[in-house]
């Protein structure tokens, strides 16, 4: 399916672990409107995927990528493309919460500080401010700003991090199984704040919840040994799939 | 010649125990599995074996220290020793040749004299050496009879003999703590015989340095017992001088090892810097005395500081630096390894540039375990000896000139406790003072390194 609007563009996708082809020419648009979800089972690749939109797969010497990204219409491996630039478009929130071991407030104060976007602290007060309640976050920690991140409870440490990747302003958030490491009531709270979020930022979430993905999504790939086997809105996905395998998937015969 | 023997005996009695053990364990072997035997029979044979070797060994041991006494008291009750002076040098003399002589290990008497007690001396060897022989063997056989008894199909050797090791580990252990204690307790003993004659006042605050090791009446004068420029030799070398060069250079490397360097040159570069480590410092020593340290004084001359020295406190501390690196590299790469990977992702991911995320993230992350390294690594550069010993200077001056001579604590040791000296004179009493200060400070230097080191470990499990 292709989308004339779409945030990011991806043709023919593949990533290699040394020899090892984790992602086979995958083609894929995001659109900037929904939060889209990738699903499969563990292994399938799907996070490696999503590390491709912000270049994070840079980090680990053995990756390599190859076909085309574009972010807006512009290549995110081309020269001109500044990757430091480019993560602070396109913000990440792990899979396991990772605050900086340092007060919330600085948690949050450092992507503006790193860009540039505020350098005095009544602007930086205002970013901290504006960031942790779309995070909804505010109003628990508002009178503890200089404690530690890590003294938080997980569920909170995960909003802290997503406040953290709101305050440098992103246009899309990346979100890699951001709740598998949280109870379910802190869970609920993500999918929540995922909804609030959608609409001011292109989301793209990876989860191995078929549920989640129900809850959260409005459009939905299913990825499977390296490959996307199939991408559409997601009541369609859950509701009546075209591929046989996504059928098995979401019916539980594997995963 | 009698313990070997006594050890030889307490061997092949265990080995005799060992096997007769294992015969009546394999006559417990049974197809059975109700009566089928808890222990594999070597488990019983190593019970036995143990139960003859153990008691043996301990009653070598406290023997080895009683029959020479016991030699010597029959031998004085003898008619031969009523014609031995009464007390002092020479008697002692006269009953240490006609043993030696009697043992065999001196060929024949000085002193005629002794001539007379080397035949009882003999005789008493001899006797106390069957008495010795009959009482292990005894031992021997009691011991390993009762373990011997005790065997049984349902006896659990196994666990028995699972304790023992476990206590001969424990015993292992034990020495090296019991003999960390004994250091301490010699060294407490002498410090406080050499404050009977000098205050610890003077000694800790007096600024000068100057033990007359004669016999004079400035002997005991306190005055030339202060170790203030002793202390302060000893942290300029190697606390402040020998820090400015392994700090940076310690952690930049550690820096370029953990976050820049590829996997194939870290693989090289580590082990590199790590033979640094392993170098015997006296090959430093060479080094500084004999290449850097005239450099440094010709370069000091060259540029009109003439009263530059050859044993200038910056080549010590400079080759002391450079002798230290590795060590807080080692520690600061392996705090900055301990932090967590993700913490670098998530920095990376918010645009963070690599040095931005060493900077702001990493280092302070792993600062406590920095500190620390940089602790263990002052403590070891202020009790090192070999370098400073060859290239620092014996005379102690107070002064914050680097191109000055200086001497440090662990110098002054060495050349009070060399040659010869009276263990009683306060100039050589002075070294175990200057010891126990060098020991009180790395103590607590390691102490609380080792707390930080400990609780930032917490901080991320």
């Amino acid at each position: 399916m292709t989308d004339e609007s779409a945030k990011i563009r991806a043709r023919d996708v593949s990533v290699f672990y040394g020899d090892v082809k984790a992602i086979d020419a995958v083609s894929i648009d995001i659109s900037p409107n929904y939060v889209t979800a990738f699903i499969g089972p563990s292994g399938c690749g799907k996070s490696t995927f999503l590390r491709c939109f912000n270049r994070m797969n840079d980090t680990i010497s053995t990756a390599k990528v190859t076909g085309l990204i574009e972010l807006d219409g512009e290549d995110i491996h081309a020269d001109r493309m500044d990757v430091v630039q480019l993560r602070a478009r396109v913000g990440m929130v792990f899979q396991k919460p990772n605050p900086f071991p340092k007060s919330i407030y600085e948690n949050i104060a450092y992507g503006p500080k790193i860009h540039g976007f505020a350098e005095k602290k009544a602007d930086l007060d205002v970013v901290v401010e504006r960031s942790l309640t779309r995070a909804g976050l505010w109003d628990e920690v508002k009178d503890r700003l200089d404690d530690s991140g890590t003294a938080l409870s997980g569920g909170q440490q995960q909003r802290l991090c997503i406040a953290r990747a709101i305050a440098v302003d992103p246009e899309v958030i990346l979100m890699d199984e951001p709740a598998s490491a949280l109870d379910p009531i802190a869970t609920a709270k993500i999918e929540e704040l995922i909804d609030e979020l959608s609409g001011r930022y292109a989301i793209v979430i990876v989860t191995h919840s078929m549920q989640q993905a129900a809850r959260v999504s409005q459009r939905t790939a299913f990825f499977h040994l390296g490959k996307m086997v199939e991408y559409g809105p997601t009541s369609e996905i859950f509701t009546n799939p075209i591929e046989e395998r996504t059928k098995d998937y979401i019916t539980g015969r594997y995963g | 010649m009698s313990p070997i023997t006594l050890i030889l005996i307490a061997m092949g009695l265990g080995l005799a125990g060992w096997l007769t053990g294992r015969a009546k364990a394999w006559s417990f072997q049974s197809s059975d599995p109700a009566l089928r035997s808890a222990s594999r029979p070597v488990y019983h044979a190593w019970y036995v074996a143990l139960w003859v070797v153990i008691p043996v060994l301990a009653f070598i041991t406290i023997w080895s220290v009683l029959a020479p006494q016991l030699v010597t008291q029959s031998v004085l009750a003898s008619p031969a020793a009523a014609q031995l002076p009464a007390f002092g040098f020479e008697r002692d003399a006269f009953i240490g040749e006609a043993r030696a002589v009697a043992q065999g290990t001196a060929p024949a008497v000085f002193n005629v004299e002794a001539e007379a007690l080397v035949a009882p001396f003999r005789e008493a060897i001899g006797r106390y050496k069957i008495i010795g022989i009959i009482v292990t063997v005894l031992i021997a056989l009691t011991c390993g009879g009762l373990a011997f008894l005790r065997l049984r199909p349902d006896f659990r050797a196994r666990t028995r003999v699972e304790r023992t090791v476990m206590m001969i580990l424990l015993l292992a252990s034990l020495v090296a703590i019991l003999t960390t204690l004994g250091i301490f307790g010699s060294l407490v003993f002498e410090t406080f015989r050499f404050f009977s004659f000098v205050s610890p006042v003077d000694f800790l605050f007096g600024t000068f340095w100057g033990p007359d090791t004669m016999v004079s009446p400035e002997a005991t004068d306190p005055s030339r017992y202060g170790a203030v420029p002793l202390f302060w030799g000893t942290i300029f070398i190697g606390a402040i001088i020998a820090m400015i060069v392994a700090i940076p250079l310690g952690l930049m490397s550690a820096i370029y090892l953990t976050q820049y360097a590829h996997p194939r040159v870290r693989s090289w570069v580590k082990p590199l810097l790590e033979i640094l480590a392993g170098v015997p410092t006296v090959v430093y020593g060479y080094f500084a005395a004999l290449t850097l340290a005239p450099m440094i004084r010709d370069a000091a001359i060259a540029i009109g500081i003439t009263s530059a020295s050859t044993e200038s406190a910056l080549a010590a501390g400079i080759v002391m630096g450079v002798m230290i690196i590795p060590f807080v590299s080692s520690m600061a790469d392996d705090s900055m390894a301990a932090v967590p990977g993700a913490m670098r992702d998530g920095s990376l991911a918010m645009g963070a540039t690599k040095s931005e995320t060493i900077r702001k993230v990493l280092f302070p992350a792993a600062l406590p375990g920095i500190v620390a390294g940089i602790m263990l690594a002052v403590s070891r550069a202020i009790g090192e000896t070999m370098i400073v010993v060859m290239a620092a200077s014996p005379a102690a001056n107070l002064t914050a000139n680097p191109l000055e001579p200086m001497s440090t604590v662990t110098v002054q040791i060495v050349k009070l406790l060399t040659g010869e000296q009276s263990t009683d004179h306060p100039a050589t009493l002075s070294a175990f003072a200057l010891g126990f200060v060098l020991f009180m400070v790395t103590l607590a230097l390691n102490f609380i390194a080792l707390r930080v080191v400990k609780r930032f470990r917490e901080a991320y499990e």
